[in-house]
């Protein structure tokens, strides 16, 4: 496989060939879905698959909010496995760090961008959520909470974890130095910078994960706390929430390692050892939200009100059902490769089961996200209305595949100008000859 | 002090939706927007069914669920009891519409002017209106409102906002009863002041059974309803209005 190693920073990724065409399809995705937002704001949310709930028996929230959810559930495996790896100084999960981080700041602004998508006045939306912000309604927790403070938190937590490895691809990078110098801001790897950077890392990440918990709560909160609505009123709401985050976060962390370890040929440093643990952590948080998924079924079936059960078993049997089988079968094969995976001497080693595992809880957290948002509204009206239905129009299709595109940009420019995985430490007489 | 409310006398609903559309000429909606929807419909199996019919306005709930969710208060209760938007305010993000057991919200999909009933820029309707076209436009709607001094009159007012029901407010702060109850043929909806012992929603309180929608959820509405029953649960709706966008 060519690379272009000559013209790269040190120790940053090397890039297969094929980078640019991925870039240059990406770069056409991101732009079909600017255009559809364009056409959204110019022609009015009419142009989606949107409708009101009730007299004209469609749902008010779709694909945008589903994805709002799923983006905000991607981020928080990735800086809660940043802030583990540093309090409890798991030393042989550190080269995944920086990959963890990245997906939380890169999915945290998918999301807010999701946001302004689904708001009937953005402009006045960025201006009155501050100006005018209500504690007291669930979505200030995602605005400020999750948009802005754990942004802002899993940003600087980036930055500081980035300075050692930005000074240190300063010393030999062709081009872009200004880019790692400013990065970098003086940082000169001395022994008191190092205490100094330990000390704020420990104490920021001790501070993140009572954020992260709270933040992520406050999204099922959205929906967990409206009495109006068969089939949100759950305490269940935000822990299923908290839990099937972490899944699809893991499992998109699982996919990302694979890439970074397939393409840019890091097969020492991204080991059996990290597949090992990501996938054990997998199973553990999938096999509590399958208990979950059961707790909530038995729940809404045994006794629950008539209405509750009617939203039930349009998933179970009705329009959703499809949906709902898919994803949960998802998850059910998920876990029996994760199994067999450890069960198999064979299979023990092999990176596919996890990167199989991965993609199919994710493309599971996103039907039982849409599964959340949806059915509720169509089919759970207490008034006499008319059943909806709702079916995304291709300007929300367009949109949120150009969001997952921007995101897929974002992570690949990153990893072509940073290293992605810490780099090593450098020896003592290069170190000299490098200053 | 003032409490506003409505009380509406199922007896005498006869279903004719004259109340929703007074209410359309009166607060210029939109085509996709009802914030007076009257239910016509069937309950019970033949031959034992009966047609019912039921409006429904606005609740004005006192633990309104939709002012509970606002992000930046532009859904808010007033110190009168009624629910208004802030039209100026809101942001579009409809977490009020899903709050709302009820289904009384409505948001503006498209531009106001576009989605009214009649095409008014078709050269045919212009030379039709002999030169009085745009239609006439209450400028009472535009107007602020109570001692917050706030945009909550009316409908159709910008793409990408929620409107409902206000009450009629810009009627009612002139000691008008809105549109709906002035209109209805046989006075099943009756306006005013709760609190006021000789108001006839208070008076038919006082005297009859009555019920609110959906009293389990706790929203306690603003609006009861005498004679007649709740929907029931096998309720389902015939002769429903066509909304589109």
């Amino acid at each position: 496989m060519a690379t272009h190693n000559a013209t790269l920073p040190t120790h940053a990724g090397r890039s297969p060939s094929a980078w640019l065409l991925v870039v240059i399809v990406l770069v056409a995705l991101v732009g079909v879905g600017i255009y559809a937002y364009a056409h959204e704001v110019s022609e009015g949310m009419a142009v989606t698959g949107l409708r009101n709930i009730g007299p004209m028996g469609g749902a008010t929230w779709g694909l945008y909010i589903t994805f709002v959810v799923y983006f905000v559930g991607l981020s928080f495996a990735g800086i809660s496995t940043a802030a583990l790896i540093r309090l409890a100084r798991i030393e042989r999960l550190r080269p995944i760090s920086r990959m963890a981080e990245l997906l939380t700041v890169v999915s945290l602004v998918l999301a807010g961008l999701a946001i302004i998508a689904d708001l009937g006045q953005p402009l006045r939306g960025i201006i009155n959520l501050f100006r005018y912000a209500r504690p007291q309604s669930p979505f200030f927790g995602t605005f400020t909470l999750v948009i802005s403070g754990y942004l802002f938190a899993s940003l600087v937590y980036l930055y500081l974890d980035g300075r050692r490895d930005a000074w240190l691809t300063e010393q030999t990078a062709e081009r872009h130095r200004w880019f790692y110098r400013f990065w970098a801001a003086g940082y000169r790897d001395t022994q008191a910078e190092r205490e100094r950077h330990d000390r704020a890392t420990l104490w920021l990440a001790i501070a993140i994960v009572p954020l992260l918990v709270t933040a992520h709560s406050t999204l099922g909160f959205v929906f967990g706390l409206q009495v109006g609505r068969p089939g949100w009123f759950s305490a269940l709401q935000a822990p299923a929430f908290v839990i099937l985050a972490g899944v699809s976060g893991l499992g998109m962390l699982a996919i990302i390692v694979a890439a970074v370890r397939r393409w840019l040929h890091r097969e020492e440093e991204l080991g059996a050892e990290i597949f090992k643990w990501l996938s054990s952590a997998l199973m553990i948080l999938l096999l509590t939200y399958l208990y979950l998924v059961v707790v909530e079924l038995l729940t809404n079936l045994y006794t629950g009100s008539s209405r509750e059960r009617d939203v039930m078993s349009e998933l179970l049997f009705g329009d959703y059902a499809w949906i709902y089988w898919a994803a949960v079968g998802g998850f059910v094969v998920a876990l029996v490769l994760l199994v067999v995976r450890v069960a198999l001497p064979s299979l023990r080693s092999a990176v596919w089961p996890v990167v199989a595992a991965g993609a199919l809880v994710n493309l599971g957290a996103i039907g039982k996200r849409y599964l959340i948002v949806v059915p509720s509204q169509t089919k759970g009206t207490l008034l006499p209305y008319d059943e909806g239905s709702y079916t995304p129009a291709w300007t929300e299709f367009a949109l949120v595949i150009g969001l997952i595109s921007l995101g897929v940009l974002a992570y690949m420019l990153f990893t072509r100008y940073f290293p992605i995985v810490e780099l090593p430490e450098p020896e003592a007489a290069e170190r000299k000859e490098a200053r | 002090m003032t409490r506003y409310g409505m009380v509406i006398d199922l007896d005498r609903c006869m279903g004719c939706r004259a109340c929703m559309e007074a209410c359309k000429v009166e607060n210029a909606t939109p085509e996709s927007s009802f914030f007076m929807y009257v239910f016509r419909f069937e309950q019970g199996e033949y031959p034992a069914s009966r047609v019912s019919f039921l409006p429904r306005p606005c609740m004005h709930c006192d633990n309104a669920p939709c002012v509970k969710v606002c992000p930046v208060g532009a859904r808010y209760k007033r110190d009168d009891g009624i629910v208004a938007t802030d039209w100026d305010r809101c942001i579009g993000c409809r977490y009020c519409e899903v709050a709302c057991p009820y289904g009384v919200n409505s948001f503006n999909w498209k531009d106001p002017e576009e989605a009214q009933y009649l095409d008014w820029n078709d050269p045919v309707i212009t030379t039709a209106g002999d030169g009085s076209i745009p239609p006439y436009r209450n400028p009472a709607l535009d107007g602020a409102y109570g001692p917050e001094q706030r945009k909550i009159a009316g409908g159709g007012h910008a793409q990408g906002v929620m409107e409902k029901c206000t009450f009629c407010v810009h009627r009612v702060e002139d000691g008008l009863d809105p549109a709906c109850a002035q209109t209805c043929p046989v006075r099943a909806l009756m306006f005013g002041d709760l609190d006021d012992p000789d108001s006839a929603p208070a008076r038919a309180l006082r005297e009859r059974e009555s019920f609110t929608l959906l009293e389990e959820a706790g929203t306690e509405p603003r609006v009861h309803y005498v004679g007649g029953t709740p929907p029931a649960e096998d309720a389902r709706q015939v002769d429903a209005p066509e909304v589109r966008v």
